[in-house]
């Protein structure tokens, strides 16, 4: 039984490499309960991979991985929605046909039973269960702001709307901890504004614990307790927002270049154009 | 909330079904031998179509395995029913269930094999299985085919010049098996629509559209794809059993691979992924032929044999169907359901939702709904 | 021994005919996700070609081939052309409906048009053959492995070195982005068909060449080609043309040695067996890939 001060998530020298390319190499971190946990980094510095690590799309070549007092690495797959671990996908992993309703049920699945045979019959236990989760799964969607779309197949739904309902079904769920893979990617800035609003009442509201990837430094630094950065896939700073913020090997991670050079630290969204050119590329 | 907990079907779809069954049900009344003998075809083709169209349709799993096992259903009634002599409460059920074994059996191999791979496989598993039946005459009777038993519920048979006579109704032998291939048709779409609305086709489509994400999700892929198989391939066990059945006598090369792709046909002109799909697409697809092979006078072939001229005919009404009408006959009610949806829109003016504006029920949902067990 | 050598030999010519079938399926595959079903058909049109051209027409034989050829090329870009260009960006499943229905069409065209009985195919080989340390090497079977050859060859030459192999390969991993960088898809497409055509001329005239002869029939003897496909991988033209080989060379042994418990025409089915026992160790082929899968 693990205390309340125990991390929620332990991850020790986490590596993933495929053949020769290392996506990131010997991170390290805890995620503490109740907490809104931000990784971020330059393209390609591995931020996403760590999320399919975590989520198992990947297998990590090195390193463990401690959910809840578990080992999540010894886990199958379709075993941690039950451990809960939910996640969304960065370039969204909505399921077209279905509408938006059937897609959180999906959700849901792991915490209902019913079976081919109880499906097929559908009176009695899969009609209540259905009846059951159908509500919870309708809340999920309110608590999105998208519950008008229910039926709607989701192939249909602007890409906002989908975003929000991403977010619905890892709720619905009922993770302990739950990855959000840039939610705000693509997205203009009022309907960033929208999303911070929504992954904050996640943690203010629900009381969730949340890990989040994302590019929008904005609003991580606004919205985050602890940050992590990564670049190139190496662990490069870790702490507060405002720790990192005005940490040296982050600012030329980003830009390329010295802090007085600037004139201050990131306080808005980096431009990722550099001055001694080589290593960023938009 | 009553508004968005919507779980009954809509008073319109509840009519026409009403209206189907009803036609259905009368349908033997108005036709003629050669029509009803048809009919009994596409109503007993339907139900295996119903379960390609679990396989293929809700879980997307390639299969052109279809014959075979529709094969081992007819074998199964064919050895429980014919060399044992046991009754058609017996070896229907059964048909069905050796079947559905076989295909429990072969439902990993969708584990390891995706899109092509799969659906070549399924294609061998037609061709061993006509090797068998070519070759163990015990159970097929060999190249030269074998006789399978009537329906027999007791006493009473359901053979050729047998009769059931229900007031002033006479119900001949191609009534009878049209009604019980119905009531059996009716019980699968009955299952096979709770499916889809309850989890386990629900996790099917899933499956169907990103494993990984529905994997991610908790779904059990190595359970949903052998229970689709499995389902499939119960509705494939009883319609090839109630198909040899009915044609009496069956000779190997019919459980081909042409009959597999007649399959895939009927629940691809259907529409994939519904549970009338599968029904529309067999009254097409196994009505065509016969009514083609009527239409066309036997005189005015020029020698030409007649199942050549239908077969052409058969052909280019597939290819220009599907350069036509892509999403099927589905597709097509569901055009047309627009369109009239479109036309009365028109007519009348958007109303509010429960007096209220709708925007100000979007504010209300964002601040004031949580979800009550997250409290 | 000779015996061996023999079916050997037989086996290599029947896979060449089966590479050339693998071919022209993997080509269209490989271009456009399509899974041709007819692919079969069009080799019994081949054979059919090259039989009126020479025995209807009275061409001197090679130039009745390079005739069909051209007409099966033409024929497939044809259809791809006024048929399936309008159903672009249908699901696959509509474009295989499609192809199964020219199946179904051709393959009772051709017996409706020309009877159910055997054509003569009218090559200049007859049943001639060289006999070789007591093997007998068929002029048939030996043209139809050298012409493979050729063809492969050409093939590869082409995928490797020419702008429209390259246009072909970048259409076949992500057509949208071929399109957007000014790949003329459809003319990509159409290529694909007419390779797919031509080469179903070649392997159709050498599958009907002794002891078969042109009848309705051949287009079945395709089918038996999907094994190569797959055991040589979908995406890897070489892995068809390995493929065919090997089940050419284990379909002719199985017939010379299989034992009489096996069942008759056990060798029809020996090929999809080794299929599904391959699979089983190598989910995709032999030299298949695994599809890389973002998420």
């Amino acid at each position: 039984m693990s205390t309340s001060s125990a991390p929620l998530l332990d991850v020790r020298d986490l590596t993933l490499r495929f053949g020769n390319v290392t996506a990131f190499e010997d991170v390290s971190f805890d995620v503490h309960r109740g907490e809104l946990f931000a990784v971020i980094g330059p393209n390609g510095a591995g931020k996403t991979s760590l999320f399919n690590a975590l989520s198992r799309v990947y297998e990590p070549s090195a390193g463990s991985v401690r959910f809840d007092g578990a080992d999540l690495l010894g886990l199958p797959v379709t075993r941690l929605a039950a451990a809960g671990l939910g996640r969304t996908f960065q370039n969204l992993a909505l399921f077209d046909q279905l509408t938006a309703l059937e897609n959180v049920l999906i959700g849901r699945h792991h915490l209902m039973h019913a079976g081919a045979l109880r499906g097929g019959v559908w009176l009695g236990y899969a009609r209540r269960e259905e009846h059951r989760h159908r509500a919870a799964a309708i809340e999920a969607l309110e608590f999105a702001g998208v519950a008008e779309h229910a039926h709607t197949p989701v192939g249909m739904l602007p890409f906002g709307i989908r975003k929000r309902l991403e977010v619905a079904r890892a709720l619905a769920m009922e993770p302990k901890l739950m990855l959000l893979d840039e939610p705000v990617a693509g997205m203009s800035v009022a309907e960033r504004e929208e999303i911070a609003a929504l992954v904050c009442r996640l943690q203010s509201e629900l009381g969730l614990t949340v890990l989040l990837v994302e590019h929008d430094m904005g609003m991580v630094m606004a919205i985050a307790q602890r940050v992590l950065v990564l670049d190139f896939g190496e662990m490069i700073a870790l702490g507060t927002p405002a720790a990192v913020q005005s940490d040296e090997r982050v600012i030329r991670a980003y830009l390329g270049q010295d802090l007085e050079a600037v004139g201050g630290g990131l306080t808005q969204p980096p431009v990722l154009a550099s001055q001694d050119g080589e290593r960023r590329s938009a | 909330m009553a508004r968005i907990s919507r779980q009954r079907p809509s008073r319109p779809k509840v009519a026409a079904t009403v209206a189907v069954a009803i036609v259905a049900i009368l349908l033997p009344f108005a036709m003629n031998a050669f029509q009803l003998t048809t009919a009994v075809f596409v109503v007993i083709a339907a139900i295996g179509a119903l379960g390609l169209g679990v396989l293929t349709g809700y879980a997307g799993q390639i299969s052109l395995g279809h014959a075979f096992f529709l094969a081992i259903g007819a074998y199964t009634a064919a050895v429980l029913g014919g060399n044992d002599h046991l009754s058609a409460a017996i070896w229907l059920p059964a048909a069905g269930l050796v079947a559905a074994l076989c295909g429990a059996l072969v439902g990993p191999a969708a584990l390891r094999l995706r899109g092509l791979y799969l659906a070549i496989v399924t294609i061998g598993l037609v061709f061993i299985g006509q090797h068998v039946w070519f070759n163990v005459a015990a159970i097929s009777g060999g190249p030269g085919g074998r006789s399978f038993p009537a329906v027999a519920f007791g006493s009473f048979d359901f053979s050729v010049g047998n009769q059931l006579t229900i007031g002033g109704l006479v119900i001949d032998h191609n009534g009878l098996y049209y009604y019980l291939a119905l009531i059996i048709l009716a019980l699968a779409m009955l299952y096979v629509w709770n499916l889809s609305r309850s989890r386990p086709g629900r996790a099917m489509q899933a499956v169907r559209e990103r494993e990984i994400a529905a994997s991610v999700m908790g779904v059990n892929l190595a359970r949903t794809k052998v229970s689709a198989f499995a389902i499939s391939s119960f509705l494939a066990g009883i319609s090839g059993a109630l198909y040899a059945s009915f044609l009496s006598f069956v000779t190997p090369d019919q459980w081909s691979l042409l009959l597999s792709v007649q399959y895939v046909a009927a629940i691809i002109v259907g529409g994939i992924g519904t549970v009338w799909g599968p029904v529309l697409g067999s009254i097409v697809i196994f009505a065509l032929p016969p009514v083609l092979q009527s239409l066309v006078p036997q005189t005015a072939s020029g020698g030409v044999p007649i199942d050549d001229i239908t077969s052409i005919v058969y052909g280019l009404l597939i290819i220009v169907f599907f350069v036509f009408e892509p999403g099927g006959v589905v597709g097509l009610a569901r055009r047309l359901q627009r369109v009239w949806e479109g036309a009365r829109a028109r007519q009348e003016p958007m109303h509010k939702h429960d007096g209220e504006e709708p925007s100000q029920r979007q504010e209300q949902s964002m601040e004031e709904r949580v979800p009550t067990w997250a409290k | 021994m000779s015996q061996f050598l023999q079916l050997l030999f037989q086996g290599f010519s029947l896979g060449c005919i089966y590479a050339l079938v693998a071919l022209g399926f993997t080509v269209i595959y490989r271009a456009s996700k399509v899974i041709n079903f007819a692919q079969g058909s069009l080799l019994l049109v081949g054979a059919y070609l090259v039989s009126v051209l020479a025995t209807g027409l009275n061409l001197p034989f090679a130039l009745a081939v390079v005739v069909a050829i051209a007409l099966l090329a033409a024929g497939g870009v044809l259809f791809q052309t006024l048929v399936l260009r309008r159903v672009l960006g249908q699901p696959v499943f509509t474009l295989v409906m499609i192809t199964i229905g020219l199946s179904i069409v051709i393959d009772s065209a051709v017996p409706a048009i020309f009877g159910p009985n055997a054509r003569i195919l009218g090559d200049p080989w007859g049943a001639s053959a060289v006999h070789l340390g007591g093997v007998t090497l068929n002029w048939v079977r030996i043209w139809a492995i050298v012409c493979t050859v050729v063809i492969l060859l050409g093939f590869f030459a082409f995928d490797r070195f020419s702008r429209y192999g390259l246009a072909m390969r970048a259409t076949a991993v992500d057509e949208e982005a071929a399109m957007a960088v000014g790949v003329p898809v459809a003319r990509v497409y159409a290529i694909a068909w007419a390779i797919a055509g031509g080469v179903a001329a070649v392997g159709g005239l050498f599958l009907a060449g002794f002891p078969s002869a042109p009848n309705p029939t051949l287009g079945d003897v395709a089918l038996r080609a999907f094994p190569a496909i797959i055991l040589g991988g979908l995406d890897s033209p070489l892995g068809a043309v390995v493929g065919g080989i090997a089940i050419g060379i284990v379909e002719v042994l199985t017939s010379g040695y299989a034992p009489g418990w096996l069942g008759t025409n056990f060798s029809d089915v020996a090929p999809y067996i080794v299929m599904i026992l391959v699979l089983l160790i190598r989910p995709y082929g032999l030299f298949g890939a695994r599809p890389v899968e973002r998420v």
